[in-house]
């Protein structure tokens, strides 16, 4: 084999390494989130309900955080280790909501709260649809 | 069921002086916070309360509004019943705290929600009929809860219709539960009459009230062996409705703003005017000098007594 056929076939086998890299990352993309979080936040951009961008966030009672806005409710999702975990800091989370119609609920293991502290959601529809969409099964 | 949010610290941009009210399911928004219905299925908060007692019932600390959502606007997927029945809270909102509360709306209405499949409900002209055994607390509550049914007479909303016959164990139409609605008085001599109290009146679209018929028979003797009956006398009364509004008395804080009293001193300038005494030159020397004019114009008159 001589050296000019060694190097083709060298090259040939890194395209096709690159090429399997890209198809599995355009998948993870398409499907699968890549935390409990954006599985949140995936589910309501499906639904036309696309959040504003989510900024890191500081809370008493979590770690990793972040808020933002969707359809003009404020929001907040914290991930924790746990379904249980999530769900005990519901009562906590209410405190964030403060003195608006809002709710504190888990998700798997994230915690969603929502306050609709400019009052754009009279009704509460908007706050029901994002809690309903939210999916409920412990991330994997 | 409050949650006071006193202390917050740094969880986030609340006041801490509103009081959060708990919430679970559907439930009418108070007129005073512009009415309708809040579409929050699971527990949620407001910061307004939960004002007519009647309608709603705890769950966890949470207010369950177990009345008719169509009464106040609600649009979504209903289901109709007809009379008593219990509602199974937690299977409801889809929570695990087994919580079995009931409605006491007499007639047709709606909720939001069917019953779980079960004996204890039949189906019938597209209506729930609750056919099992209430418990006692449901019997012991009742006299309460009905004024419920008062609070529905006047409001104007389209009622469900439901024309066909319950069905054999309907809660509606066993004597055990149905509350006498009429008090007869004992018969006298010679009359007789049979009063019989029906099920609650759930004719749609008219309102809710007690129907009362009351029918009277009168057997009269003369002589021997002549009976002659006259046609029983029925008489249907008219539905007795009571309409008993609840007394909402909304105690107002009483603040008293105690204003400090400033007591401001002001200095008491004593300015004391100098005693100014014009002493006035006493003119003594010239009334001597009119005097010694008035001497010297005198013509002398020595010369005459001499």
């Amino acid at each position: 084999m001589s050296a000019v056929t060694r190097t083709f076939m060298f090259m040939s086998a890194l395209a096709a390494a690159a090429a399997c890299t890209k198809a599995g990352e355009g998948d993870k993309a398409a499907g699968a989130a890549a935390s409990p979080r954006d599985a949140v936040l995936d589910a309501w951009k499906a639904n036309k309900l696309a959040p504003s961008a989510m900024a890191p966030a500081t809370v008493a009672f979590a770690k990793d955080c972040q808020a933002g806005s969707v359809a003009g409710i404020d929001a907040m999702l914290c991930s924790f280790a746990s379904v249980s975990e999530a769900k005990s800091a519901e009562d906590q989370g209410l405190a964030w909501v403060g003195s608006a119609t809002g709710a504190s609920q888990a998700r798997g293991q994230v915690l969603i709260m929502l306050a609709d502290r400019k009052k754009a959601d009279p009704s509460g529809r908007t706050i029901n649809q994002l809690l309903k969409l939210a999916p409920n099964e412990p991330f994997r | 069921m409050l949650v006071a949010l006193a202390a917050l610290g740094s969880a986030g941009p609340a006041d801490a002086a509103v009081k959060q009210v708990r919430y679970v399911g559907i439930h009418p928004i108070p007129a005073s916070e512009g009415g309708g219905i809040c579409y929050i299925e699971g527990p949620h908060v407001h910061i307004f309360e939960a004002s007519d007692r009647l309608q709603y019932r705890d769950h966890r600390g949470a207010n369950y509004f177990v009345g008719d959502p169509v009464a106040y606007g609600y649009d979504g997927q209903r289901y109709v019943y007809r009379g008593h029945h219990p509602i199974h809270v937690d299977a409801v909102v889809g929570d695990d705290v087994p919580d079995d509360e009931f409605c006491y709306i007499d007639g047709p209405h709606y909720h939001s929600f069917a019953p779980p499949e079960g004996p204890e409900f039949k189906v019938s002209g597209d209506a729930y009929f609750y056919v099992g055994d209430p418990p006692r607390a449901y019997v012991e509550a009742r006299p309460r809860m009905v004024r419920i049914n008062a609070e529905y007479q006047p409001l104007v909303y389209e009622r469900p219709v439901v024309t066909v016959d319950p069905p054999a164990g309907w809660i509606g139409a066993r004597a055990e539960f149905v509350t006498p609605a009429v008090v007869v008085e004992p018969p006298r001599a010679g009359v007789r009459v049979e009063a019989v109290a029906p099920e609650p009146s759930v004719r749609a679209g008219v309102g809710i009230g007690i129907g009362v018929g009351v029918a009277a028979g009168i057997g009269i003797g003369i002589g021997a062996g002549t009976v002659v009956r006259e046609r029983p006398v029925i008489v249907h009364e008219r539905p007795v409705i009571v309409h008993e509004r609840p007394v909402i008395v909304h105690e107002r804080p009483v603040i008293v703003h105690e204003r400090p009293v400033i007591v401001r001193e002001r200095p008491v300038v004593v300015r004391e005017r100098p005693v100014v005494v014009h002493e006035r030159p006493v003119v003594r020397e010239r009334v001597e000098v009119q005097h010694k004019t008035m001497v010297d114009d005198r013509p002398h008159a020595a010369g005459h007594h001499r």
